[in-house]
């Protein structure tokens, strides 16, 4: 080999060396270097393991690929066609699909919240809900909470003193963040009705670490960190994944899952460099997905073979179902004051007072309360799509656009199985592989519970000073289609992330959630790829 | 006549902050060399047309105008919104999701261009940029009520297209522009600096300064 060693982007501009994999049959090949694959190679490339690292986009350089402008970071996003039906269609493309080495890390709210010891016993706490899957998860509050301790200190959590929920945890790493205009919109509507708030966790820094500064507000969280403050995954696993030997390929769109005869899973083959012509074959001894919920069940679905007919791992027939979001309805004011919610990070307060089932409520489960700080382009299309404005009536609202101030939920969401990521049966992406059809209808339990949130939210604007309130529907994050479990018939993976069908095949990501809770999902599945690590680098490789 | 009816013009209230140009602050510490890079594009290398015919980009220009009525600015001024719009069509970029009910990207832009005309036609018998930009409103209403005339409606969701295609492409294009930043007091980019007076009422320095009655 004459060719030039291998580097990537380092997170300040400079160039790090990286051992060049693609010859060898290596430990672990992860499709998907996002949340959940990024801990896992880190962690993996740490305990000795060759481990590479797939991922479709590009391998950004944070100081030269993000721009402090929302419609020039389109790049960040998955833009690649999906079929979205059902009753409830689920909007994608934008906040809920990330594209690229650190996946959607690059572009999330950042608010790392624990899930909660009742959300892995649903099943038990709920009963039966008709026309809903709960299911208790195989792993408890127990079995995370070292993992979640883990991750939080990884990533400097920023997060105040005393946090009002959940079990008693530790201080968090870093102190928390000075509350913007629109946090203290949350705090102070919050507190007038005697509902409990507090500042967010987030995970951005407030004082130094290494060598990456505290935040300085800029607000375009959402669109990229330029100043590495943002403890996205792209800052934080992967370059631990690289120092340890790691390989990260972008360009990297993987195609399918190879076995061999015994069914045992044998490597991946890719298209790289968007060439739709060429199949590339990375060897493995072990094959881990991480693509998130649409497109890990799409990869397995697409691997089906005359051993595996109905797609890899899917002996149970729950490969794509069981698909859920988080209802992320937001709402509304306009205020007296100048609250500019395009400053700071957009979701810098929160209430979890609503997080539980509720005694009086028509509804089980719940919904966390966050701020939220839409830039003008996504503030203007909430504005078109759910107030129906447009013409001089749009434009005059937007005017106000400064004196505008938002908060968003986040809603359990039932798993059910007629909610699903399948195959489309005739229209083919770029490289020929099949599109997902993702089928979206909400339960009725889940639009008793946007209501009661949406109720609760004008309250809180209101209260806060708040007029000419509305709210807009929306969603946020892609989980299920590959849920974990107990028994082979009744899940795709054990509690190690493991496939049941296929020993040396496992799936890590937010996929794997049996159940939605009223959390944003990112620091569990962080936490799940930091204990499935642990769990499969004693036994594998 | 793109520019809107005089209705139009006492409809839209000045902007709070007159003499702010975000533009201004292009040379100092908000503005990163990869934010100008695409900001410049926007604002000095409109594309040509290169996907819609002459008659669809005619027709586009004045729903456009509709949709986010620019009288207040002279026809030079105006943020470009078609030659946006033809430029993700040209490239078929798409948005990541299409609802089942939609055709692909560019199919449902032709067919729903054609169907506003198509409307246009049944209900006042001319075609929609001969209209008045009133009755251009009534029309325009009617695919959002979903209740406009016309066999296209039977194969494209009037209401879908209005919505989630039409609407939200035309005004996500406006609020990109640096213009429409300026008029609603948007600070803009803000790499590397960031924001420091996040609180209620706080105004940095190099915020957009207002001016109030």
């Amino acid at each position: 080999m004459t060719e030039r060693p291998l580097s990537a982007p380092g997170i300040h501009g400079e160039r790090t060396p990286m051992r060049d994999l693609s010859g060898e049959e290596v430990d672990f090949c992860i499709v998907g270097a996002g949340a959940a694959g990024g801990v896992l190679g880190a962690k993996l490339a740490e305990k000795g393991f060759a481990v590479v690292l797939l991922d479709a986009g590009p391998h950004w350089d944070p100081t030269r690929d993000f721009v402090s402008d929302e419609v020039g970071s389109r790049q960040l996003f998955w833009t690649d066609e999906r079929i979205s039906g059902g009753r409830d269609p689920v909007e994608l493309g934008s906040n809920n699909s990330g594209r690229g080495v650190g996946g959607s890390t690059v572009h999330y709210s950042m608010i790392a919240m624990r899930a909660h010891s009742e959300d892995f016993r649903r099943r038990t706490l709920e009963g039966d809900i008709p026309g809903a899957e709960l299911r208790d998860w195989p792993i408890t509050f127990d079995d995370l909470e070292p993992y979640y301790e883990e991750v939080e200190r990884d990533l400097r959590i920023a997060g105040p003193t005393f946090y009002p929920w959940g079990h008693r945890r530790h201080r968090y790493p870093q102190r928390e963040h000075e509350l913007n205009a629109s946090a203290r919109v949350l705090v102070y509507g919050c507190t007038a009705l005697g509902i409990p708030a507090a500042p967010a966790p987030v995970a951005t820094l407030s004082a130094p670490h290494d060598d990456r500064p505290p935040c300085v507000y800029r607000g375009f969280c959402n669109y990229g960190c330029t100043t590495n403050a943002k403890s996205s995954v792209l800052v934080t696993y992967i370059p631990r994944a690289i120092a340890a030997g790691a390989e990260v390929r972008p360009g990297c769109m993987a195609a399918q899952i190879t076995h061999d005869g015994r069914g045992q899973a044998s490597g991946v083959l890719y298209f790289r460099g968007g060439d739709p012509s060429t199949l590339h074959r990375q060897r493995a001894r072990n094959v881990v997905v991480c693509g998130y919920a649409i497109e890990t069940p799409r990869l397995l679905l697409n691997s089906s073979s005359s051993m595996f007919s109905d797609g890899l791992a899917n002996s149970s027939g729950l490969v794509g179902k069981c698909f859920m979001v988080h209802s992320g309805h937001q709402v509304f004011g306009r205020f007296d004051e100048r609250i500019n919610q395009y400053k700071a990070p957009p979701g810098l307060a929160l209430t979890e007072h609503f997080n539980r089932t509720m005694p009086d409520a028509n509804f089980v489960c719940g919904y966390a309360i966050e701020v939220v700080g839409p830039h003008p382009v996504d503030f203007a299309s909430r504005v078109t799509t759910a107030r129906g404005l447009w013409g001089t009536d749009l434009r005059r609202l937007m005017m106000d656009y400064n004196y505008w101030s938002g908060v968003g939920m986040v809603g359990e969401v039932m798993p059910q199985r007629r909610n699903e990521v399948r195959l489309h049966p005739v229209e083919r992406d770029q490289y020929g592989l099949p599109v997902p059809h993702i089928l979206f209808t909400y339960h009725e339990n889940d639009r008793r519970l946007i209501a009661h949130a949406i109720d609760r939210m004008e309250e809180i604007m209101d209260s806060a000073g708040g007029v000419d309130i509305w709210s807009a529907d929306r969603t946020a994050h892609l989980l299920g289609t590959c849920r974990m479990g107990l028994t082979r018939d009744d899940s795709v993976v054990d509690a190690d992330c493991r496939t049941h069908d296929v020993p040396n095949l496992f799936i890590c990501d937010g996929s794997v959630f049996p159940t939605s809770t009223g959390v944003n999902p990112s620091l569990t599945i962080e936490a799940i790829a930091a204990r499935t690590a642990d769990r499969i680098g004693r036994s594998s490789g | 006549m793109a520019g809107g009816s005089a209705r139009d013009k006492d409809a839209i209230p000045s902007t709070r902050y007159p003499g702010y140009d975000v533009l201004a602050k292009w040379r100092g510490p908000d503005w990163d060399a990869q934010t100008r890079m695409v900001v410049r594009r926007r604002v000095e290398d409109v594309p040509r047309i290169r996907f819609l015919t002459e008659e669809e980009a005619r027709l586009l220009e004045a729903v456009s105008a509709r949709i986010v009525p620019q009288p207040d600015r002279v026809a030079q001024a105006r943020v470009p919104i078609v030659a946006w719009i033809d430029e993700k069509l040209h490239h078929d970029w798409r948005d990541g999701y299409r609802y089942e009910e939609l055709p692909p990207l560019r199919e449902t832009w032709r067919l729903g261009l054609s169907g506003i005309n198509e409307s246009a036609q049944l209900l006042h018998a001319r075609q929609f940029v001969s209209l008045e930009s009133l009755t251009q409103d009534e029309v325009l209403a009617r695919l959002q009520r979903g209740d406009a005339p016309g066999e296209t409606w039977t194969r494209l969701s009037a209401t879908r297209f209005f919505r989630d295609v039409l609407c939200l492409t035309v005004v996500k294009t406006y609020y990109a522009h640096p213009s429409a930043w300026s008029e609603i007091g948007y600070s803009g980019p803000s790499s590397p600096r960031g924001h420091v007076r996040n609180w209620a009422g706080g105004v940095d320095p190099w915020d957009a300064p207002e001016e109030r009655e």
